[in-house]
Protein backbone atom coordinates (compact mmCIF):
# COMPACT_ATOMS: atom_id res chain seq x y z
CA UNK A 1 0.00 0.00 0.00
CA UNK A 2 2.76 2.17 0.80
CA UNK A 3 5.66 0.91 -0.42
CA UNK A 4 9.17 2.31 0.61
CA UNK A 5 10.67 1.77 -2.84
CA UNK A 6 8.57 4.63 -4.36
CA UNK A 7 9.22 7.16 -2.01
CA UNK A 8 12.01 9.63 -2.74
CA UNK A 9 11.21 12.67 -0.70
CA UNK A 10 9.94 12.37 2.74
CA UNK A 11 9.34 14.96 5.58
CA UNK A 12 8.68 13.61 9.68
CA UNK A 13 5.18 13.79 8.77
CA UNK A 14 4.37 13.02 4.89
CA UNK A 15 5.42 11.17 2.18
CA UNK A 16 6.40 11.77 -1.71
CA UNK A 17 5.60 9.89 -4.44
CA UNK A 18 7.03 10.19 -7.72
CA UNK A 19 5.63 8.49 -9.60
CA UNK A 20 2.56 9.19 -9.03
CA UNK A 21 3.43 13.30 -9.26
CA UNK A 22 2.09 15.05 -11.99
CA UNK A 23 3.52 18.06 -11.32
CA UNK A 24 0.80 20.04 -11.39
CA UNK A 25 1.93 22.27 -8.32
CA UNK A 26 -1.40 22.27 -6.38
CA UNK A 27 0.74 21.02 -2.86
CA UNK A 28 3.18 24.00 -3.61
CA UNK A 29 0.73 26.18 -3.05
CA UNK A 30 -0.91 24.86 0.15
CA UNK A 31 2.22 24.29 2.12
CA UNK A 32 2.27 27.02 4.44
CA UNK A 33 6.17 27.28 5.07
CA UNK A 34 6.65 27.01 1.78
CA UNK A 35 8.66 23.79 1.77
CA UNK A 36 7.75 22.43 -1.76
CA UNK A 37 9.93 22.62 -4.50
CA UNK A 38 8.90 21.27 -7.73
CA UNK A 39 11.84 20.83 -10.80
CA UNK A 40 12.20 19.64 -14.39
CA UNK A 41 8.27 19.76 -13.66
CA UNK A 42 7.74 16.95 -11.49
CA UNK A 43 10.86 16.09 -9.26
CA UNK A 44 9.61 17.24 -5.68
CA UNK A 45 12.33 18.99 -3.24
CA UNK A 46 11.80 19.31 0.29
CA UNK A 47 13.78 22.51 0.67
CA UNK A 48 12.06 23.88 4.33
CA UNK A 49 10.78 22.67 6.98
CA UNK A 50 7.30 20.76 7.35
CA UNK A 51 5.28 21.11 10.63
CA UNK A 52 3.14 18.02 9.64
CA UNK A 53 -0.41 20.32 8.67
CA UNK A 54 -0.94 17.86 5.93
CA UNK A 55 -2.05 20.49 3.76
CA UNK A 56 -0.22 18.77 0.87
CA UNK A 57 -2.27 15.43 1.07
CA UNK A 58 -5.41 17.27 0.99
CA UNK A 59 -4.49 19.62 -1.91
CA UNK A 60 -2.92 16.54 -4.13
CA UNK A 61 -5.32 15.64 -6.88
CA UNK A 62 -3.06 12.64 -7.50
CA UNK A 63 -2.67 10.87 -4.62
CA UNK A 64 1.05 11.27 -4.70
CA UNK A 65 1.34 12.67 -0.82
CA UNK A 66 0.81 9.97 1.91
CA UNK A 67 1.12 10.44 5.69
CA UNK A 68 4.10 9.07 7.18
CA UNK A 69 1.85 7.01 9.52
CA UNK A 70 1.66 2.99 9.58
CA UNK A 71 -0.99 0.65 8.59
CA UNK A 72 -2.87 -2.02 10.77
CA UNK A 73 -1.33 -5.21 10.06
CA UNK A 74 -0.11 -7.46 12.33
CA UNK A 75 -1.20 -5.06 15.39
CA UNK A 76 -1.00 -7.32 18.60
CA UNK A 77 0.38 -10.31 16.77
CA UNK A 78 4.08 -10.48 18.12
CA UNK A 79 3.86 -7.91 21.20
CA UNK A 80 1.30 -5.80 23.41
CA UNK A 81 -0.95 -3.31 21.67
CA UNK A 82 -1.74 -0.21 23.16
CA UNK A 83 -4.11 2.02 21.48
CA UNK A 84 -4.24 5.55 22.56
CA UNK A 85 -7.52 7.08 20.80
CA UNK A 86 -8.03 10.37 19.88
CA UNK A 87 -11.69 11.57 20.24
CA UNK A 88 -12.38 12.27 16.35
CA UNK A 89 -12.37 8.28 16.14
CA UNK A 90 -15.61 8.10 18.51
CA UNK A 91 -16.97 10.98 15.86
CA UNK A 92 -16.69 8.33 13.11
CA UNK A 93 -19.04 5.95 14.51
CA UNK A 94 -22.83 7.36 14.77
CA UNK A 95 -25.16 5.69 17.53
CA UNK A 96 -22.32 3.83 18.84
CA UNK A 97 -20.92 4.66 22.52
CA UNK A 98 -17.43 5.40 22.49
CA UNK A 99 -17.40 2.50 24.81
CA UNK A 100 -18.31 0.27 21.35
CA UNK A 101 -15.88 1.68 19.55
CA UNK A 102 -12.98 0.99 22.00
CA UNK A 103 -14.55 -2.16 21.87
CA UNK A 104 -14.24 -2.70 18.81
CA UNK A 105 -10.47 -1.67 19.10
CA UNK A 106 -10.09 -4.31 21.59
CA UNK A 107 -11.28 -7.09 18.91
CA UNK A 108 -8.82 -5.82 16.69
CA UNK A 109 -6.26 -7.14 18.72
CA UNK A 110 -5.40 -4.26 20.98
CA UNK A 111 -4.75 -4.94 24.60
CA UNK A 112 -5.50 -1.73 25.70
CA UNK A 113 -7.11 1.43 25.47
CA UNK A 114 -6.54 4.43 26.12
CA UNK A 115 -8.73 7.37 26.36
CA UNK A 116 -7.25 10.43 25.37
CA UNK A 117 -10.27 12.60 26.85
CA UNK A 118 -9.55 11.87 30.09
CA UNK A 119 -6.80 13.68 29.92
CA UNK A 120 -8.66 16.51 28.15
CA UNK A 121 -10.01 16.85 31.31
CA UNK A 122 -7.67 17.15 33.55
CA UNK A 123 -5.43 19.18 30.58
CA UNK A 124 -8.49 21.63 31.26
CA UNK A 125 -8.43 22.06 34.60
CA UNK A 126 -4.55 22.81 35.01
CA UNK A 127 -5.08 25.21 32.42
CA UNK A 128 -7.66 26.87 34.24
CA UNK A 129 -5.78 27.13 36.90
CA UNK A 130 -2.65 28.53 34.95
CA UNK A 131 -5.08 31.19 34.10
CA UNK A 132 -6.53 32.03 37.40
CA UNK A 133 -3.06 32.56 38.76
CA UNK A 134 -1.68 34.57 35.65
CA UNK A 135 -4.74 36.76 36.26
CA UNK A 136 -3.34 37.48 39.93
CA UNK A 137 0.29 37.49 39.25
CA UNK A 138 1.06 37.55 35.32
CA UNK A 139 4.19 35.15 34.11
CA UNK A 140 3.03 35.03 30.43
CA UNK A 141 1.24 36.98 28.09
CA UNK A 142 -2.29 37.58 27.33
CA UNK A 143 -3.68 35.98 24.93
CA UNK A 144 -2.58 32.48 25.64
CA UNK A 145 -2.45 30.31 22.76
CA UNK A 146 -3.78 26.63 23.62
CA UNK A 147 -0.56 23.72 23.02
CA UNK A 148 -3.13 21.30 21.97
CA UNK A 149 -2.71 21.33 18.09
CA UNK A 150 1.03 20.64 17.64
CA UNK A 151 0.83 22.00 14.32
CA UNK A 152 -0.24 25.48 15.87
CA UNK A 153 2.36 25.19 18.29
CA UNK A 154 5.47 24.35 15.06
CA UNK A 155 3.66 26.95 12.67
CA UNK A 156 4.72 29.49 16.03
CA UNK A 157 8.16 27.94 15.88
CA UNK A 158 8.59 28.54 12.60
CA UNK A 159 7.20 31.75 11.64
CA UNK A 160 6.03 34.01 14.86
CA UNK A 161 8.92 33.04 16.78
CA UNK A 162 7.94 35.81 19.38
CA UNK A 163 4.70 34.62 20.04
CA UNK A 164 6.41 31.35 21.70
CA UNK A 165 5.59 32.74 25.59
CA UNK A 166 2.18 32.92 24.31
CA UNK A 167 1.62 28.94 24.41
CA UNK A 168 0.14 28.08 27.54
CA UNK A 169 2.85 26.09 29.35
CA UNK A 170 1.24 22.76 30.42
CA UNK A 171 1.45 19.56 29.14
CA UNK A 172 -0.46 18.53 26.14
CA UNK A 173 -3.30 15.89 27.02
CA UNK A 174 -1.55 13.47 24.39
CA UNK A 175 1.48 13.88 26.47
CA UNK A 176 -0.03 13.22 29.31
CA UNK A 177 -1.72 10.58 28.27
CA UNK A 178 1.61 9.09 26.94
CA UNK A 179 3.44 9.45 30.38
CA UNK A 180 0.63 7.84 32.33
CA UNK A 181 0.65 4.74 30.20
CA UNK A 182 4.13 4.51 30.41
CA UNK A 183 4.04 4.60 34.10
CA UNK A 184 0.64 2.41 34.59
CA UNK A 185 0.06 0.20 31.92
CA UNK A 186 3.63 -0.36 30.50
CA UNK A 187 5.29 -2.28 33.40
CA UNK A 188 3.39 -4.78 33.68
CA UNK A 189 4.10 -5.66 30.40
CA UNK A 190 7.77 -5.25 29.90
CA UNK A 191 8.74 -6.98 33.30
CA UNK A 192 7.42 -10.50 31.68
CA UNK A 193 9.76 -9.65 29.02
CA UNK A 194 6.81 -8.81 26.69
CA UNK A 195 7.14 -6.48 23.54
CA UNK A 196 5.28 -3.38 24.09
CA UNK A 197 3.99 -0.60 21.23
CA UNK A 198 2.17 2.43 21.81
CA UNK A 199 -0.16 2.71 18.59
CA UNK A 200 -1.48 6.87 18.68
CA UNK A 201 -4.61 6.22 16.48
CA UNK A 202 -4.14 10.25 15.24
CA UNK A 203 -6.81 12.11 12.36
CA UNK A 204 -3.94 13.83 11.24
CA UNK A 205 -0.39 13.06 10.17
CA UNK A 206 1.12 15.35 13.24
CA UNK A 207 2.55 11.59 14.53
CA UNK A 208 3.30 11.48 18.15
CA UNK A 209 5.91 13.87 19.94
CA UNK A 210 9.22 14.13 17.93
CA UNK A 211 12.14 13.28 20.28
CA UNK A 212 13.70 16.79 21.28
CA UNK A 213 16.37 15.77 23.35
CA UNK A 214 18.19 13.46 20.79
CA UNK A 215 17.99 10.08 22.51
CA UNK A 216 15.95 7.49 21.03
CA UNK A 217 12.70 5.83 22.07
CA UNK A 218 13.21 3.26 24.88
CA UNK A 219 14.05 0.10 23.47
CA UNK A 220 11.02 -1.87 25.73
CA UNK A 221 8.54 -0.08 23.80
CA UNK A 222 7.48 1.56 20.16
CA UNK A 223 6.08 3.77 19.11
CA UNK A 224 3.77 4.27 16.10
CA UNK A 225 1.21 6.33 14.60
CA UNK A 226 -1.98 5.02 12.39
CA UNK A 227 -3.92 7.13 10.56
CA UNK A 228 -7.98 6.91 11.57
CA UNK A 229 -8.70 6.01 7.72
CA UNK A 230 -5.80 3.38 7.79
CA UNK A 231 -8.17 1.21 10.20
CA UNK A 232 -11.60 2.60 9.66
CA UNK A 233 -12.54 -0.16 7.35
CA UNK A 234 -11.67 -2.95 9.69
CA UNK A 235 -12.95 -1.13 12.91
CA UNK A 236 -16.47 -0.65 11.44
CA UNK A 237 -17.04 -4.57 10.74
CA UNK A 238 -15.91 -5.01 14.10
CA UNK A 239 -18.31 -2.35 15.80
CA UNK A 240 -21.09 -3.64 13.25
CA UNK A 241 -20.53 -6.70 14.71
CA UNK A 242 -20.94 -6.02 18.32
CA UNK A 243 -24.24 -3.91 17.41
CA UNK A 244 -25.67 -7.24 15.90
CA UNK A 245 -24.71 -9.46 18.44
CA UNK A 246 -25.87 -7.19 21.50
CA UNK A 247 -22.45 -7.93 23.69
CA UNK A 248 -22.39 -5.71 27.01
CA UNK A 249 -20.74 -2.71 26.14
CA UNK A 250 -17.06 -3.02 27.45
CA UNK A 251 -15.75 -2.72 31.33
CA UNK A 252 -13.56 -4.97 32.02
CA UNK A 253 -11.04 -2.57 31.89
CA UNK A 254 -7.99 -2.18 34.89
CA UNK A 255 -7.64 1.79 34.54
CA UNK A 256 -10.77 4.52 34.65
CA UNK A 257 -8.77 6.17 31.36
CA UNK A 258 -9.55 2.75 29.47
CA UNK A 259 -12.77 3.47 28.77
CA UNK A 260 -14.95 6.38 28.37
CA UNK A 261 -19.13 7.08 28.85
CA UNK A 262 -19.21 11.04 28.42
CA UNK A 263 -20.52 13.01 25.72
CA UNK A 264 -16.94 15.17 26.80
CA UNK A 265 -15.47 12.63 25.22
CA UNK A 266 -16.06 13.58 21.79
CA UNK A 267 -16.65 17.15 22.13
CA UNK A 268 -12.59 17.62 22.16
CA UNK A 269 -12.67 16.34 18.37
CA UNK A 270 -14.79 19.49 17.43
CA UNK A 271 -13.62 23.03 16.71
CA UNK A 272 -14.62 24.87 19.84
CA UNK A 273 -14.41 21.86 21.48
CA UNK A 274 -11.50 22.66 23.88
CA UNK A 275 -12.67 26.37 25.41
CA UNK A 276 -16.83 25.21 25.14
CA UNK A 277 -16.50 23.56 29.23
CA UNK A 278 -13.85 25.38 30.16
CA UNK A 279 -14.31 28.04 32.76
CA UNK A 280 -12.27 30.93 31.15
CA UNK A 281 -15.08 33.73 29.52
CA UNK A 282 -12.76 35.49 27.42
CA UNK A 283 -11.82 32.87 24.90
CA UNK A 284 -11.49 32.34 20.99
CA UNK A 285 -11.88 29.37 19.03
CA UNK A 286 -9.79 29.54 15.30
CA UNK A 287 -9.91 26.93 12.58
CA UNK A 288 -8.20 26.54 9.52
CA UNK A 289 -4.78 26.92 8.19
CA UNK A 290 -5.39 30.12 6.81
CA UNK A 291 -7.72 31.79 9.69
CA UNK A 292 -5.09 30.37 12.28
CA UNK A 293 -2.24 32.55 10.46
CA UNK A 294 -4.35 35.47 9.94
CA UNK A 295 -4.63 35.47 13.36
CA UNK A 296 -1.71 34.89 14.60
CA UNK A 297 -0.64 37.59 12.35
CA UNK A 298 -2.92 39.57 14.30
CA UNK A 299 -1.45 38.74 18.05
CA UNK A 300 1.93 39.30 17.06
CA UNK A 301 0.24 42.86 15.51
CA UNK A 302 -0.67 43.58 19.13
CA UNK A 303 -4.84 42.72 18.66
CA UNK A 304 -6.71 40.12 20.56
CA UNK A 305 -4.87 41.49 24.07
CA UNK A 306 -8.19 41.39 25.56
CA UNK A 307 -8.87 37.50 25.08
CA UNK A 308 -7.10 35.47 27.25
CA UNK A 309 -7.72 32.23 25.69
CA UNK A 310 -7.25 31.29 22.05
CA UNK A 311 -8.00 27.58 20.77
CA UNK A 312 -6.49 27.32 17.30
CA UNK A 313 -7.04 24.09 15.26
CA UNK A 314 -4.81 24.51 11.86
CA UNK A 315 -8.05 21.87 10.09
CA UNK A 316 -11.45 22.85 9.48
CA UNK A 317 -14.25 22.51 12.15
CA UNK A 318 -11.35 21.48 14.38
CA UNK A 319 -9.61 17.72 14.62
CA UNK A 320 -13.09 16.51 13.22
CA UNK A 321 -11.35 17.61 9.79
CA UNK A 322 -7.97 15.49 9.96
CA UNK A 323 -6.80 14.73 6.32
CA UNK A 324 -6.99 11.30 8.27
CA UNK A 325 -10.23 11.03 9.32
CA UNK A 326 -12.55 8.67 7.35
CA UNK A 327 -16.25 10.35 7.79
CA UNK A 328 -16.97 13.52 6.39
CA UNK A 329 -16.30 16.63 8.91
CA UNK A 330 -19.62 18.36 9.16
CA UNK A 331 -21.12 14.79 9.03
CA UNK A 332 -18.90 13.49 11.86
CA UNK A 333 -19.58 16.80 14.14
CA UNK A 334 -23.33 16.13 13.76
CA UNK A 335 -22.20 12.68 15.44
CA UNK A 336 -20.67 14.64 18.05
CA UNK A 337 -23.74 16.81 19.38
CA UNK A 338 -25.94 13.43 18.89
CA UNK A 339 -23.66 11.76 21.33
CA UNK A 340 -23.12 14.95 23.71
CA UNK A 341 -27.58 15.14 23.71
CA UNK A 342 -27.43 11.11 24.73
CA UNK A 343 -24.59 11.69 27.31
CA UNK A 344 -24.67 15.12 28.67
CA UNK A 345 -21.70 16.83 29.43
CA UNK A 346 -19.64 16.59 32.90
CA UNK A 347 -16.01 16.05 33.78
CA UNK A 348 -15.29 12.82 35.57
CA UNK A 349 -12.59 13.83 37.28
CA UNK A 350 -12.83 15.60 40.66
CA UNK A 351 -10.47 19.07 40.32
CA UNK A 352 -9.10 19.28 43.87
CA UNK A 353 -7.31 15.95 42.88
CA UNK A 354 -6.13 17.81 39.62
CA UNK A 355 -5.07 20.78 41.51
CA UNK A 356 -3.07 18.70 43.93
CA UNK A 357 -1.43 17.25 40.75
CA UNK A 358 -1.13 20.48 39.75
CA UNK A 359 0.98 21.99 42.65
CA UNK A 360 3.70 19.25 42.42
CA UNK A 361 4.25 20.32 38.90
CA UNK A 362 2.85 17.06 36.77
CA UNK A 363 1.82 19.50 33.92
CA UNK A 364 5.06 21.35 33.71
CA UNK A 365 5.87 20.84 30.03
CA UNK A 366 8.99 18.98 29.63
CA UNK A 367 10.11 20.75 26.38
CA UNK A 368 11.16 24.61 26.45
CA UNK A 369 10.34 26.78 23.25
CA UNK A 370 14.15 27.12 22.21
CA UNK A 371 13.81 23.80 21.51
CA UNK A 372 11.41 24.01 18.78
CA UNK A 373 13.01 26.84 17.57
CA UNK A 374 15.70 24.79 16.94
CA UNK A 375 13.41 22.01 15.05
CA UNK A 376 11.16 23.76 13.32
CA UNK A 377 12.71 27.53 13.41
CA UNK A 378 13.29 29.17 10.21
CA UNK A 379 16.18 26.92 8.57
CA UNK A 380 17.65 29.46 5.69
CA UNK A 381 20.37 31.59 6.08
CA UNK A 382 19.22 35.20 7.01
CA UNK A 383 18.94 37.49 3.58
CA UNK A 384 21.89 40.87 3.75
CA UNK A 385 20.22 43.83 2.76
CA UNK A 386 21.60 43.55 -0.53
CA UNK A 387 19.77 40.06 -1.23
CA UNK A 388 16.57 41.74 -0.54
CA UNK A 389 16.82 44.39 -3.03
CA UNK A 390 17.67 41.69 -5.65
CA UNK A 391 14.37 40.24 -4.54
CA UNK A 392 12.57 43.12 -5.22
CA UNK A 393 14.24 44.07 -8.40
CA UNK A 394 13.41 40.56 -9.73
CA UNK A 395 9.67 40.59 -8.62
CA UNK A 396 9.71 44.55 -10.05
CA UNK A 397 11.37 42.26 -13.55
CA UNK A 398 9.10 39.35 -14.00
CA UNK A 399 5.61 40.54 -13.03
CA UNK A 400 4.42 37.45 -12.27
CA UNK A 401 0.76 35.89 -11.53
CA UNK A 402 2.06 33.61 -8.46
CA UNK A 403 1.31 30.27 -11.44
CA UNK A 404 3.93 28.46 -9.60
CA UNK A 405 4.88 27.38 -13.19
CA UNK A 406 8.19 28.00 -12.38
CA UNK A 407 8.49 25.24 -9.48
CA UNK A 408 8.22 27.53 -6.21
CA UNK A 409 5.13 28.28 -4.67
CA UNK A 410 4.62 32.30 -5.39
CA UNK A 411 6.67 34.96 -7.35
CA UNK A 412 8.59 36.45 -3.73
CA UNK A 413 9.83 32.58 -2.86
CA UNK A 414 10.69 31.90 -6.76
CA UNK A 415 12.72 35.44 -6.41
CA UNK A 416 14.02 34.19 -3.16
CA UNK A 417 15.16 31.36 -4.44
CA UNK A 418 16.93 32.62 -7.58
CA UNK A 419 18.53 34.93 -5.14
CA UNK A 420 19.98 32.37 -2.91
CA UNK A 421 21.22 30.52 -5.76
CA UNK A 422 18.63 27.85 -6.13
CA UNK A 423 16.45 28.47 -9.03
CA UNK A 424 17.28 30.43 -12.21
CA UNK A 425 15.46 33.30 -13.46
CA UNK A 426 15.19 31.68 -17.07
CA UNK A 427 12.78 29.27 -15.01
CA UNK A 428 9.69 32.21 -15.29
CA UNK A 429 7.88 31.67 -17.87
CA UNK A 430 6.28 34.89 -17.62
CA UNK A 431 9.73 36.42 -18.40
CA UNK A 432 10.09 34.08 -20.87
CA UNK A 433 7.36 35.14 -22.81
CA UNK A 434 8.01 38.94 -22.53
CA UNK A 435 11.71 38.23 -24.21
CA UNK A 436 10.68 36.21 -27.15
CA UNK A 437 7.86 39.09 -27.96
CA UNK A 438 11.03 41.28 -27.49
CA UNK A 439 13.22 39.27 -30.15
CA UNK B 1 13.25 62.51 -0.73
CA UNK B 2 13.20 59.10 -2.48
CA UNK B 3 16.63 59.98 -4.49
CA UNK B 4 18.83 60.79 -1.78
CA UNK B 5 17.88 57.52 -0.39
CA UNK B 6 20.10 54.11 -0.72
CA UNK B 7 17.93 51.75 1.24
CA UNK B 8 15.30 48.88 -0.01
CA UNK B 9 12.23 50.92 -0.57
CA UNK B 10 8.72 49.65 -0.41
CA UNK B 11 5.55 51.62 -0.45
CA UNK B 12 1.79 49.94 0.31
CA UNK B 13 -1.20 51.53 -0.60
CA UNK B 14 -3.87 51.87 2.13
CA UNK B 15 -7.63 51.67 1.29
CA UNK B 16 -9.78 53.58 3.91
CA UNK B 17 -12.27 52.57 5.56
CA UNK B 18 -10.82 48.55 4.29
CA UNK B 19 -10.84 46.97 7.64
CA UNK B 20 -10.60 43.55 5.69
CA UNK B 21 -7.29 44.02 3.89
CA UNK B 22 -5.75 46.50 6.67
CA UNK B 23 -3.04 44.99 8.24
CA UNK B 24 -1.60 43.35 4.70
CA UNK B 25 0.88 45.88 4.50
CA UNK B 26 2.19 45.04 8.08
CA UNK B 27 2.24 41.82 7.37
CA UNK B 28 4.20 42.25 4.41
CA UNK B 29 6.86 44.41 5.89
CA UNK B 30 7.27 41.86 8.83
CA UNK B 31 7.64 38.56 6.21
CA UNK B 32 10.66 40.86 4.93
CA UNK B 33 11.88 41.27 8.13
CA UNK B 34 11.88 37.92 9.02
CA UNK B 35 13.92 37.04 6.02
CA UNK B 36 16.92 39.10 7.04
CA UNK B 37 16.78 37.34 10.53
CA UNK B 38 16.14 40.46 12.65
CA UNK B 39 15.06 40.04 16.50
CA UNK B 40 11.98 38.54 16.56
CA UNK B 41 11.08 41.17 20.00
CA UNK B 42 12.13 44.30 17.28
CA UNK B 43 9.92 42.73 14.74
CA UNK B 44 7.21 43.04 16.82
CA UNK B 45 7.47 46.77 17.72
CA UNK B 46 7.54 47.13 14.28
CA UNK B 47 4.64 45.07 13.24
CA UNK B 48 2.89 46.78 16.21
CA UNK B 49 3.52 50.38 14.75
CA UNK B 50 2.60 49.44 11.27
CA UNK B 51 -0.61 47.83 12.12
CA UNK B 52 -1.86 50.86 14.37
CA UNK B 53 -0.38 52.98 11.51
CA UNK B 54 -2.67 51.20 8.88
CA UNK B 55 -5.68 51.22 11.11
CA UNK B 56 -5.43 54.93 12.21
CA UNK B 57 -5.91 55.50 8.44
CA UNK B 58 -8.19 52.54 7.28
CA UNK B 59 -10.58 54.36 10.76
CA UNK B 60 -9.75 58.18 10.19
CA UNK B 61 -7.43 58.97 7.43
CA UNK B 62 -9.24 58.09 3.85
CA UNK B 63 -6.93 57.04 1.50
CA UNK B 64 -3.04 56.75 2.59
CA UNK B 65 0.25 55.46 2.03
CA UNK B 66 2.67 53.27 4.25
CA UNK B 67 5.99 53.64 3.39
CA UNK B 68 9.36 51.69 4.23
CA UNK B 69 12.81 52.41 4.01
CA UNK B 70 15.54 50.02 5.23
CA UNK B 71 19.12 50.53 5.50
CA UNK B 72 21.84 48.95 7.32
CA UNK B 73 21.38 51.17 11.11
CA UNK B 74 17.51 52.22 10.39
CA UNK B 75 14.32 51.14 9.22
CA UNK B 76 12.06 54.21 8.60
CA UNK B 77 8.46 54.24 8.47
CA UNK B 78 6.11 56.58 6.78
CA UNK B 79 2.42 56.41 7.39
CA UNK B 80 0.50 59.47 5.38
CA UNK B 81 -3.04 60.16 4.71
CA UNK B 82 -5.19 62.76 2.85
CA UNK B 83 -8.01 62.83 5.65
CA UNK B 84 -8.68 65.48 8.21
CA UNK B 85 -6.05 65.58 10.31
CA UNK B 86 -5.70 65.06 14.09
CA UNK B 87 -7.10 68.18 15.63
CA UNK B 88 -5.32 68.07 18.78
CA UNK B 89 -2.17 66.07 18.50
CA UNK B 90 -1.30 66.15 21.98
CA UNK B 91 -4.68 64.77 23.07
CA UNK B 92 -4.51 62.34 20.51
CA UNK B 93 -1.14 61.00 22.56
CA UNK B 94 -2.95 60.52 25.70
CA UNK B 95 -3.36 56.45 26.19
CA UNK B 96 -7.74 56.26 25.88
CA UNK B 97 -8.58 59.01 23.83
CA UNK B 98 -10.25 58.19 20.87
CA UNK B 99 -12.41 60.09 17.88
CA UNK B 100 -13.49 56.65 16.40
CA UNK B 101 -17.75 56.18 15.69
CA UNK B 102 -19.42 54.09 18.18
CA UNK B 103 -19.92 51.76 14.95
CA UNK B 104 -16.18 51.51 14.94
CA UNK B 105 -15.77 50.87 18.52
CA UNK B 106 -18.55 47.98 18.51
CA UNK B 107 -16.06 46.14 15.86
CA UNK B 108 -13.97 46.47 18.65
CA UNK B 109 -11.33 48.88 17.58
CA UNK B 110 -10.92 52.68 18.85
CA UNK B 111 -9.53 52.20 22.30
CA UNK B 112 -7.50 55.02 21.63
CA UNK B 113 -4.39 53.40 22.53
CA UNK B 114 -3.29 53.68 18.50
CA UNK B 115 -0.96 56.72 19.00
CA UNK B 116 0.04 55.87 22.08
CA UNK B 117 1.14 52.36 21.19
CA UNK B 118 3.45 53.31 17.96
CA UNK B 119 5.04 56.23 20.56
CA UNK B 120 5.60 52.81 22.66
CA UNK B 121 7.36 51.19 20.60
CA UNK B 122 9.43 53.21 18.21
CA UNK B 123 12.32 54.34 18.47
CA UNK B 124 11.69 58.01 17.47
CA UNK B 125 8.22 59.43 16.01
CA UNK B 126 7.11 62.73 14.67
CA UNK B 127 3.46 63.41 13.51
CA UNK B 128 2.38 66.20 11.43
CA UNK B 129 -1.41 67.15 10.32
CA UNK B 130 -1.46 70.80 9.54
CA UNK B 131 -5.16 71.16 9.00
CA UNK B 132 -6.77 69.91 6.16
CA UNK B 133 -3.79 68.64 4.85
CA UNK B 134 -3.63 65.17 6.04
CA UNK B 135 -1.68 63.55 8.64
CA UNK B 136 2.07 62.08 8.62
CA UNK B 137 3.65 59.81 10.88
CA UNK B 138 7.13 59.00 10.65
CA UNK B 139 8.87 56.54 13.01
CA UNK B 140 12.07 55.25 13.18
CA UNK B 141 13.52 52.19 14.21
CA UNK B 142 17.54 51.25 15.08
CA UNK B 143 17.75 47.95 13.79
CA UNK B 144 21.08 46.83 15.98
CA UNK B 145 19.78 47.91 19.31
CA UNK B 146 17.83 44.34 19.72
CA UNK B 147 14.22 44.22 21.25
Amino acid sequence: MKAMAEVRYSTHFVRFQEERCTGCAACLRVCPTKAIRIRQQKSIRIVNQCIGCGACIRACPAGAVSAATIGFEGIGRDHVAIALVSPVLYAQFPGVTPGGVLLGLHRMGFRHTVDMSFFLEMFQYAAEEFIRRNRLSPVSPWPLISPICPVVVRLIAFQFPSLLPHVLPVLRPVALMAREVKKQILPAHTSQGQQVTLYFINPCPTKAEIRSDGRGVPPEHREAAIGINDLYAELKRQVDQILDSDLIPYSGSGYEFETCSSGNAALGAMSGGEISNMEIEKSLSVHGLQETIAYLHKIEMGVLKDFEYIEFRTCREGCLGGVLTAVDPYIAKRNVQKMIGVFGLGRRLPRDTILRLYEKGRFQPDQNPQVLTRLFGACKPALSLEEAQRIEAILDLIEGRDCGACGSPDCLTFAEDVVRGNAALTDCIWLQARQQKKS
Amino acid sequence: MKDTMSGLQKSFFIKARDFVHAGEASIRVQQLLKTMHFDPRLIRRIAVCCYEGEMNVVMHGGDGHLRMDLDRLVLNLEISDDGPGIADIELAMQPGYSTASDEQREMGFGAGMGLPNMKKNADEIAIESPPGKGTRVRMRFFLNAGG
